[in-house]
């Protein structure tokens, strides 16, 4: 029994001693090794099992990955005082674990030292800037089509990634100091900030569909005014064709008639003078009827008879 | 997708306490065989010994057995390191050594996907933004303001770079997403986005997250990024609306102005055709006349020639008799009669003049 609790003890203590000395590295991590505060040898970076000095050691493990650094949503002016919000948020890694231990020792400190320089140098970088420029990043060609109003990119100087990139370069100067990395800055949001500024927006965004619209309508009203007189005038060609091609027939045929007619009357002073004579009597006929009042005189050729027969 | 979340920030907290713990039991579990194989010591003592040898071996042995499912794969840490893809553990039930191994599982043949600017669902997805609708208003490259709404499907292809190479991988891959998104937008037009550059933005912003995503070492492909809804904000949209309405009344106009074409100019080709065609009837019934008059003419005149006085009296006396009939009034004038005429009244007879006129020429032309 008493040999047993040696034994319990002695492992006891034995084991309380390897967990401390021994640890494990992970994949992601890395450790800086202090005794009563001092850093011990470089950063531990490999993963693995490792060993240092029970109790007298102490371990400050960092991590290894890329860390996230999101920014408050700042309301800033741009260049053309255009009030807008600004949202960036930036990924850093430790690059230098011994520095960042001494000069920040956490990530919190880390945090809040990333706060000031990124916070300012976006501030001053949008503060430097249009608006447009923050916003676009190319000067490429938009694609219009045709409700699409033609003037509406004004070309810029360097753009969204341009001002990144200035805000990029100046924190990682800094941040350089301090062990820190700085891998990329974005700007995850850009909003109006200003209810005034964002009314005017929709005003203008307004008045410009209003543009379109009422030039789709106009654009409705003449052609269909095109159309129409398209119309009309096709009328009046297809109208007066006709008239045109049916006086021309008619023409023709009359005048083959009177030819014909002509040719016939007109052979001889015996047959204008019969002519003449048929004619007339086909007159008397279409002519007389029974509102005419008929004064014959015997000496006529018709009574002659009825004179004479009377005598 | 929030498992590999879930699993990330864990399991660096969790290690050095677990392995303490293991340690702890360590020696007992050494002693246990060690006590025995000393004999002696009490009954009791030495049940307890074994019983909690027995506990643990048991529960080592259930730890160390594990399931990976069909889509996911299984990543070992041994002591913190990783060995290497050959050492993944595919789909199937697998064994790890206690405490040295480590296991980490990732979904890497499912097809994962979020959401932004909406929630179809809400279980799991942390966002920054209180609103949503805020997550999707944004600004287009010609200062307009619109409302952007997408999906983005994508895969793990690189577990170790998934694991790790970024903490809080998810939120990392939300927030490239809305920058990619902000930056394809902010470089189009507000008509671009919300209507003709749709898959034009899709596919750049595609692209773009992918290049991020493997600046960043994600170990994420990107496989599609869909828009659902663009629209433009709230107040703007009765007058996107409204230009939709006109088009349509453009279209409407020009389509009733057709109709009338259609309708008006074809009639009036066929009746164009119709009044030609009249006019060639006509031509074809004055000319077949006039030969027919001709002909008639011809025939009589032939005869006429042969005996003329006596021709000409008998058509004169037949017409008179053919006409007489249907005078309404006849009066017949002895010659000696003289100063008749002013008798008559014509004025209410506009007829009468015409026949009186014509009343001697036939007679007295013989």
């Amino acid at each position: 029994m008493s040999r047993l609790g040696v034994v319990l003890i002695a492992g006891l203590v034995a084991g309380i001693v390897l967990a401390d000395a021994l640890f494990i590295v992970r994949e992601d991590k890395q450790v800086i090794i202090t005794q009563f505060g001092e850093p011990i040898g470089g950063p531990i970076t490999e993963p693995g099992l490792k060993i240092k000095l029970p109790f007298f050691q102490k371990l400050h493990v960092f991590e290894k990955r890329f860390l996230e650094w999101q920014g408050d949503a700042e309301e800033l002016t741009t260049r053309d005082k255009k009030y807008i919000y600004v949202d960036v948020y930036a990924r850093w890694r430790i690059a230098e674990p011994l520095l960042f231990f001494q000069r920040l020792t956490n990530e919190t400190n880390a945090q809040s030292r990333l706060d000031d320089i990124l916070d300012g140098e976006t501030r001053n970088a949008i503060a430097r800037h249009d608006l447009l420029e923050v916003v676009r990043s190319t000067n490429r060609e938009p694609v219009l089509d045709e409700n699409a109003p033609t003037d509406v990119f004004k070309p810029i100087e360097g753009g969204r990634d341009r001002i990144r990139q200035q805000i990029l370069e100046a924190a990682k100067t800094t941040a350089a100091g301090l062990g820190i990395e700085i891998l990329d800055v974005q700007f995850r949001r850009i909003n109006y900030s200003d209810p005034e500024t964002q009314n005017a927006v929709f005003q203008r965004m307004i008045s410009e569909r209003k543009r379109i619209a009422d030039r789709f309508r106009s654009e409705g009203q003449g052609e269909a005014a095109r159309i129409l007189g398209e119309m009309d005038r096709e009328l009046k060609r297809i109208q007066s064709e006709a008239y045109r091609q049916a006086e021309e027939i008619r023409g023709r045929a009359d005048a083959e008639a009177t030819q014909i007619y002509a040719s016939v009357y007109d052979r001889s002073a015996d047959s204008r003078v019969f002519y003449e004579f048929l004619q007339t009597m086909a007159t008397f006929e279409s002519t007389i009827d029974d509102g005419t009042t008929l004064v014959l005189s015997t000496d006529g050729e018709f009574y002659r008879f009825l004179e004479g027969s009377g005598r | 997708m929030s498992e590999p979340s879930g699993g990330g920030p864990r399991s660096p907290l969790d290690f050095p306490d677990f392995s303490k713990l293991r340690n702890f039991r360590f020696p007992g579990r050494k002693d246990g065989p060690g006590g025995k194989g000393g004999g002696g010591g009490d009954v009791s003592a030495r049940k307890i010994g074994i019983a909690l040898l027995v506990l643990v071996v048991v529960g080592l042995l259930f730890g160390s057995i594990y399931q990976i499912e069909a889509d996911e794969v299984g990543i070992i840490l041994r002591l913190g390191r990783y060995r290497g893809p050959a050492h993944d553990a595919g789909p199937g039930l697998h064994f790890k050594l206690p405490i040295i191994d480590q296991l980490e599982k990732l979904p890497v043949e499912r097809q994962l996907k979020q959401e932004f600017g909406f929630r179809s669902e809400t279980v799991g997805i942390r966002s920054s933004f209180a609103d949503v609708s805020e997550e999707a208003t944004m600004l287009t490259g010609d200062e307009n303001v619109v409302i952007v709404e997408w999906v983005v499907q994508y895969r793990i292809v690189d577990a170790y770079r998934y694991l790790f190479k970024v903490r809080n991988i998810d939120e990392t891959f939300r927030d490239l997403s809305h920058a990619v998104m902000r930056q394809v937008v902010g470089d189009r037009t507000v008509d671009e986005v919300v209507t003709v550059g749709r898959v034009d933005i899709e596919n750049a912003a595609q692209q773009e997250l992918q290049a991020l995503c493997d600046q960043y070492e994600t170990g994420i492909r990107v496989e599609k990024v869909l828009l659902q809804s663009n629209n433009p904000p709230d107040p703007v949209k009765p007058s996107f609306n409204d230009v939709n309405q006109a088009e349509q009344d453009r279209s409407k106009l020009i389509n009733e102005a057709q109709a009338n074409y259609n309708r008006v100019v074809p009639r009036a080709e066929g009746e164009a055709l119709q009044t030609i065609q009249q006019a060639e009837g006509y031509a074809l019934d004055r000319v077949n006349r006039s030969r027919g008059d001709a002909a008639r003419f011809d025939a009589l005149f032939a005869e006429y020639r042969k005996a003329p006085e006596v021709t000409r009296k008998r058509i004169y006396l037949e017409t008179m008799g053919k006409v007489l009939p249907q005078v309404g009034r006849k009066v017949v004038v002895d010659r000696s009669v003289e100063g008749l005429v002013p008798m008559f009244d014509f004025s209410g007879r506009a007829a009468t003049g015409g026949a009186a006129s014509t009343q001697t020429p036939p007679g007295g032309a013989p």
